[in-house]
C-alpha cells in the first residue's frame, strides 16, 4: 500500500513537471502555423543540406562545366546574422562545406583565414623545408565563385507564447564577373510555448 | 528545538539584501572596480542570482572587463527567463515566512535594461553583430511586457541604443523607426527630448529621403535642422550617479487581544533626491551638454508601485496566518508559542532587492565634428581627452563613478 502511494505520488510529480515544462515542436516551413526556439545544430545541418543541395541541381553548375572543362571551385564567404539569436554562423558555415565538398561536384576553396595559415605554413616551409618537400608559393587554386548569404529572423510574441520565422538566404556569385548565379531561402517556422508554472 | 528554530530565523533574516544595498551605496563613492572586488568576494545566495549577476555584469561593463560582463550578463538573463513562470515552492515560502524566499526574478526594468547592457559590453567588445542582436531581443522583450495602459518595461533607452547601432550599421530606416520610438515614449512621459535624439530624427529622416518627416521636424526644430555638421560622429552616453535602493518601513502593534506582537514590513524607495548633473562633449569650437533619456530612479518606482497592491495583500495574508500559527502553538506550549511569535517577527523583513548598482539616470549628447580630439568632462573629472583619429563614428560611454571613457571607434 505505502510502495502504491509512494508509486503514485512519483506519478503525479512526474506528469505535473512534464505539464511545467518548455515545449518545442518543429513544423513544416510551409504549414502556417508559426514558430518558435532557438536555432540549434538540427536547423544548421538540416538548412545547410537541403540549401545546398538546391544549388547543386540548378543549372549553372552544367553550364560551368560545359564552358569551363572543369568542375567549379566554391568558396564560402560570410553568413550574416541578423537573427534575434546569437547564432554560431561558423557552425552554419562548417555544415554548407561539408555538404559542398561530399557532393563531389565542386571543387572546394579553403577560407580567407585558413588561407592566411597555410600561407604562413609555406613561408616557413620556404625556409625551413628540404627542397623535395617545399611546396612553392603562387600554387593556389583560385575560387569561381563565392556563397555569402544572411539569416534573418522574425518573432512574434504573446505573453508566454512565441513565433518564431527563420529566413536563410544563400547566394553564389561569379568572382570573375559579379554575376548572381543561384540564389537559395529556406524558412523554418517554431512555435514555443513557456510554461506559467513552475515547482 | 529551540535552537533551530532561532538559526533559522536568522538565515532567513535577510543580512544578504542588506550587505547588497551598502555596496551599492559605497559605488557613490568608491571606483566600481573596488566595489567590483568587494561584490567577487561575497557568495550570493541561490535566490539572489539574477541580482548577483546583473550588478556583476554591470560593474564588469564600467571596468572594461567586457567578456566577463557578457558573461555575467547572459547568466543573469538566462536566470531571469527561467525564472518568469511563478515558482508553486517559492509563493508557498514568500506566503508563510517573507518575500526573500523567492527567488529574484527581476523587475520588467531589468529584464529589458540586461539587454541594454549586454548590447553595450558587445559593442565596447567590438562585437557590433553581437550587440545588435542583443538590441533585437530587448525589443521582443519590450513586446513581452507591452500594455496600453503603462509605461512599464518601456525603455527609451532600449529604443535609442538600437538606433546608436542601426545608424553605426548604416540600417537607416531601422535607425529612424528607433529613434521614432525613443521619442513616442519621451512624448508619453511627458520629457523633454535630448538635442541629439532631435538631431537623429533629422538626419535619419532627411538620410531616408523621407521630405514629409524631414519637413515636419525641420519646422519643429528650425535651429538644429540649420546646423552645419562635421565628418564625424560622436555619440556619448553618460551615465550619472546610482539608483536608490530601497528601504524597509515596518510596523509592530500587539494583537487586539494583547496575546502577541504582530508585524508588517513593506518595501519602499526613499524621497528622490534629484542629480542635476551632466556630462560636456566639446571639440573647441563648439559644447553639448548631456541631456537624460532615461530616469531610472523614476522607473525603479514605477516598477515597485505596480507590484505594491500584491505585496501589500501579501503581507497582510502572511501576518494572520502567522498569528493563526502563533495561536495554535501557545495552546500546546506557551514557551514555544512565544518563541515563535519572536522568530515571525524577525522573520517579516521586506524584500529591498534590486538592480541597485545601475545608474541613476541615463543621458545622451550628439556632436558632429571635424576636429581630430574631443574632450569630455564629467562631474568627476576634470577633463578626458578622446582622440578621434580611427574611423568616422564614435560611441563614447563616460560615467561620475570613474575617469574611465569607453570608447568605440568604426
Amino acid at each position: 500500500m505505502k510502495i502504491h502511494t509512494s508509486l503514485l505520488l512519483v506519478i503525479m510529480s512526474s506528469v505535473m513537471l512534464a505539464a511545467c515544462s518548455t515545449s518545442v515542436e518543429r513544423l513544416d516551413a510551409e504549414q502556417q502555423v508559426d514558430l518558435s526556439g532557438a536555432w540549434n545544430d538540427t536547423d544548421s545541418q538540416l538548412v545547410a543540406k537541403e540549401m545546398i543541395e538546391d544549388s547543386l541541381s540548378r543549372p549553372w553548375i552544367s553550364k560551368f562545366v560545359t564552358s569551363e572543362g572543369n568542375d567549379p571551385a566554391v568558396i564560402v564567404g560570410r553568413i550574416k546574422n541578423l537573427s534575434h539569436e546569437h547564432i554560431n554562423t561558423n557552425t552554419f558555415v562548417a555544415n554548407m562545406e561539408r555538404e559542398l565538398i561530399n557532393s563531389g561536384e565542386v571543387q572546394f576553396v579553403a577560407s580567407a583565414s585558413s588561407r592566411q595559415e597555410i600561407r604562413d605554413e609555406r613561408a616557413d616551409q620556404d625556409l625551413n623545408a628540404s627542397e623535395v618537400t617545399r611546396k612553392e608559393a603562387g600554387q593556389e587554386y583560385g575560387a569561381d565563385f563565392m556563397m555569402q548569404g544572411q539569416i534573418n529572423t522574425i518573432v512574434d510574441v504573446d505573453g508566454t507564447t512565441q513565433v518564431r520565422f527563420y529566413q536563410v538566404n544563400l547566394e553564389l556569385i561569379s568572382l570573375k564577373d559579379n554575376r548572381k548565379v543561384w540564389i537559395g531561402e529556406k524558412k523554418i517556422k517554431k512555435l514555443i510555448s513557456n510554461s506559467k508554472i513552475r515547482p | 528545538m529551540h535552537k533551530l528554530l532561532l538559526a533559522f530565523v536568522f538565515l532567513i533574516s535577510g543580512c544578504a539584501q542588506h550587505n547588497n544595498n551598502r555596496l551599492a551605496d559605497d559605488l557613490q563613492f568608491q571606483s566600481p572596480e573596488s566595489i567590483l572586488s568587494a561584490l567577487q568576494e561575497t557568495k550570493p545566495d541561490d535566490r539572489d542570482i539574477a541580482q548577483y549577476y546583473l550588478n556583476l555584469g554591470y560593474l564588469q561593463l564600467l571596468s572594461e572587463q567586457f567578456p566577463e560582463s557578457i558573461s555575467s550578463l547572459l547568466l543573469a538573463k538566462k536566470q531571469m527567463q527561467s525564472l518568469a513562470a511563478t515558482s508553486v515552492s517559492e509563493n508557498i515560502g514568500a506566503g508563510t515566512i517573507n518575500e526573500t524566499l523567492r527567488s529574484y526574478s527581476g523587475y520588467p526594468m531589468d529584464r529589458v535594461m540586461v539587454h541594454n547592457m549586454l548590447a553595450l559590453s558587445y559593442l565596447f567588445n567590438q562585437n557590433i553583430d553581437a550587440a545588435r542582436v542583443e538590441i533585437l531581443q530587448a525589443d521582443v522583450a519590450m513586446k513581452k511586457l507591452a500594455d496600453k495602459d503603462s509605461l512599464s518595461g518601456q525603455l527609451v533607452t532600449t529604443h535609442l541604443f538600437s538606433a546608436i547601432i542601426y545608424e553605426l550599421l548604416d540600417e537607416r530606416s531601422n535607425a529612424f523607426i528607433s529613434y521614432q520610438l525613443a521619442e513616442d515614449i519621451l512624448t508619453k512621459r511627458k520629457m523633454p527630448l535630448p538635442e541629439g535624439l532631435k538631431q537623429g530624427l533629422l538626419r535619419m529622416s532627411q538620410k531616408m529621403g523621407n521630405d514629409q518627416a524631414y519637413a515636419r521636424y525641420s519646422e519643429d526644430y528650425p535651429n538644429l535642422a540649420k546646423q552645419v555638421g562635421g565628418n564625424e560622429q560622436v555619440f556619448v552616453l553618460y551615465f550619472n550617479g546610482v539608483v536608490s535602493n530601497k528601504i524597509q518601513t515596518s510596523l509592530t502593534v500587539p494583537s487586539f487581544n494583547g496575546q502577541q506582537l504582530i508585524r508588517i514590513a513593506m518595501p519602499t524607495y526613499p524621497q528622490r533626491i534629484p542629480y542635476p548633473l551632466h556630462a560636456q562633449v566639446a571639440d573647441g569650437q563648439r559644447s553639448v551638454n548631456s541631456e537624460v533619456a532615461e530616469d531610472i530612479n523614476v522607473i525603479a518606482r514605477e516598477d515597485l508601485d505596480e507590484e505594491y497592491p500584491s505585496i501589500l495583500l501579501l503581507t497582510t495574508t502572511r501576518a494572520i496566518a502567522k498569528y493563526q500559527v502563533v495561536q495554535e502553538t501557545k495552546k500546546k506550549d506557551q514557551l514555544l508559542g512565544t518563541l515563535l511569535n519572536l522568530a515571525t517577527l524577525i522573520s517579516e523583513v521586506a524584500d529591498l532587492r534590486s538592480w541597485n548598482m545601475l545608474p541613476a539616470s541615463i543621458q545622451f549628447a550628439y556632436l558632429e565634428t571635424n576636429s581630430n580630439d574631443i574632450v569630455v568632462t564629467t562631474p568627476k573629472t576634470e577633463l578626458t581627452q578622446i582622440s578621434l583619429n580611427q574611423g568616422q563614428q564614435h560611441v563614447i560611454l563616460v560615467t561620475n563613478l570613474s575617469d574611465k571613457a569607453l570608447h568605440y571607434q568604426q
